[in-house]
């Protein structure tokens, strides 16, 4: 049972993380637009975020130091400051987009304009990083984000061909007559929003909140290995019935209704409700991890006291960070800007900044002066190398390919 | 000193830029820059940790230093010099550097303190622990 308990970290970091506004759009969007013959892309940032979530855990466990405090040491100060920087605005901007997308979810439930919701969500996301403690706070949207189960529920009511999916998924091309270019900007931005770094800013820094240790580190395992493909797996669900509902039928995904609109057609009301039940814990979750990571960038790059364990008195400057990007991701959001853009730019910039966060990350992993014989195995360095490869092409490429593409219209 | 005779210690990587926490495990600054001096054979010794924006702006070099630093210098009291922790309140240097006096009685944190009384101490519930 307790093994069980100490899962729910890696659930909501997965819920929170994995799944947020930004993989519910794009995830819904390409399946509405490319069938699953993206789908390759999430899977590969699957692989990508369990092999550095699992780095990152285990630097935790072992050197007690949480990734952005390691960044500034492997970086230099200089280096680790533009870092910082970056990562801080891609954070708040996905943090605007997540609390964008709770008012979109509660839009949905109750008719009543999001941009209305906006204050009453940052008001309520502050107050739970104010008050609420570290474990209430997975276990509680750990659990309500699983609501999203209801998206497999309903792929598996529309009995699709299954032969036909695995087809798509297997043997890829490019089925909407739509130009390579933008069916390659949705490949990196699907792989942004597997691999956003806030992730790990937000599973490592747990693990330190938790105190882990030595003899953590399979807990810290069994929460990346069960947490992370959990998420992937619901956003393939996600996309799969986008691409049997809406793709048929000419629909594009532009706003959070549509993606909930395949689990309507196929199981019903009560299902759609659970599915926005989902919407709301698994942005309110990620609203709470953006919201927190914020403050431990910046808390860690200057070494400040950051963290939920002690009094909010006690680590002064992290909380006061935290309170001003609180305020920054409202007024974002209330200049009436559309928040599915944000979200969609969010997973764009993310991409671009990923090479910043996994580098250090892999350079770390592999220093005997933190980690003893923790160090990464043959297999983690090889797949890390790969990964970093791949990362750094992504950051390259997507950029150019948003503005050739237009951001993929 | 309780760090074992004999281990060479790399400024730049055992120390420049490293946590450092106090004995109740709080976390109290970075190693933003060190100070040093010269025995008299003239062999450089470290003779305490340097915090703060005024430390680190110059190690960051060029306009960026300079305007870090210029900002340590508009933040700081009039007069008070660069923070420092004395090398010889430091009991491990490890993931993490510890010091032996804590965070409340080093006074090395003024903006921290600041910031604590004027902003955070002010919000309802910022004297209790989550709930």
């Amino acid at each position: 049972m307790k093994q069980l308990l100490s899962v729910a970290l890696g659930v909501l970091t997965a819920i929170g993380g994995f799944v947020d506004i930004g993989d519910l759009v794009t995830s819904g969007l390409v399946g509405s637009r490319f069938g699953l013959s993206l789908a390759w892309a999430t899977l590969v940032g699957v692989v990508g975020i369990c092999l550095f979530a699992e780095m990152s855990g285990r630097v935790a466990a072992v050197s007690g130091r949480a990734t952005f405090d390691l960044v500034r040491e492997r970086l230099g100060p200089r280096a680790g400051l533009a870092n910082l920087a970056a990562s801080f605005l891609i954070t708040v901007l996905t943090f605007a987009a997540e609390v964008g997308g709770i008012a979109l979810a509660l839009e949905l439930a109750s008719s009543v304009n999001y941009l209305l919701w906006v204050p009453a969500a940052g008001l309520a996301v502050w107050l739970v990083i104010w008050r609420v403690r570290f474990s209430v706070l997975e276990n509680v949207f750990g659990l309500l984000g699983l609501a999203l189960v209801v998206f497999a529920v309903a792929l598996w009511k529309l009995s699709p061909s299954w032969s036909d999916l695995a087809h798509q998924v297997l043997a890829p091309h490019n089925p909407s007559g739509e130009g390579l270019p933008t069916y390659f900007y949705y490949a990196i931005a699907l792989f942004g929003a597997a691999m956003t770094p806030y992730e790990v800013f937000f599973f490592s820094s747990g693990g330190v909140e938790e105190h882990w240790t030595k003899r953590d580190i399979r807990t810290s395992r069994l929460n990346v290995f069960v947490g992370f493909p959990l998420g992937g797996l619901l956003s393939l669900s996600i996309a799969a019935t986008a691409a049997l509902v809406l793709l048929p039928r000419n629909i594009e995904v532009d706003a959070l209704a549509q993606v909930g609109l395949p689990v309507a057609v196929a199981a019903g009301k009560l299902a759609l409700a659970a599915a926005i039940l989902g919407f709301v814990a698994a942005t309110f979750g990620a609203a709470l991890e953006t919201g927190l990571s914020s403050g431990y960038a910046v808390a860690q790059y200057f070494g400040w006291q950051w963290g939920k364990l002690v009094r909010p008195r006690e680590a002064a400057r992290f909380h006061l960070v935290v309170l001003a990007s609180t305020i920054a991701a409202v007024a974002t959001i209330l200049t009436t800007i559309d928040p599915i853009k944000v979200t969609e730019y969010s997973v764009v910039f993310s991409a671009v900044a990923l090479p910043l966060t996994y580098l250090p990350i892999l350079v770390i992993s592999n220093d005997r002066d933190y980690m003893g014989d923790k160090v990464n195995g043959r297999v983690s360095n090889l797949l890390g190398s790969v990964f970093l490869v791949l990362v750094v092409v992504a950051a390259v490429a997507a950029i150019p390919l948003m503005l050739a593409t237009k951001a993929g219209q | 000193m309780t760090v074992a005779a004999g281990r060479v210690i790399d400024l730049h990587l055992h120390l420049l830029d490293r946590q450092v926490v106090d004995p109740d495990g709080r976390m109290v600054c970075k190693v933003d820059d060190l100070e040093l001096e010269l025995d008299e054979r003239g062999r450089p010794y470290v003779t305490a940790i340097l915090l703060g924006p005024r430390a680190l702006g110059p190690r960051l070099g060029g306009r960026l230093g300079r305007w870090v630093a210029a900002i340590g210098e508009r933040l700081a009291e009039r007069d008070r010099p660069v923070s420092r922790i004395d090398f010889s309140l430091v009991t491990d240097i490890g993931s993490a550097i510890a010091v032996s006096r804590p965070r409340g009685r080093l006074d090395v944190i003024p903006l921290e303190d600041w910031v604590e009384e004027h902003v955070i101490a002010r919000i309802p519930g910022s004297r209790h622990e989550s709930e």
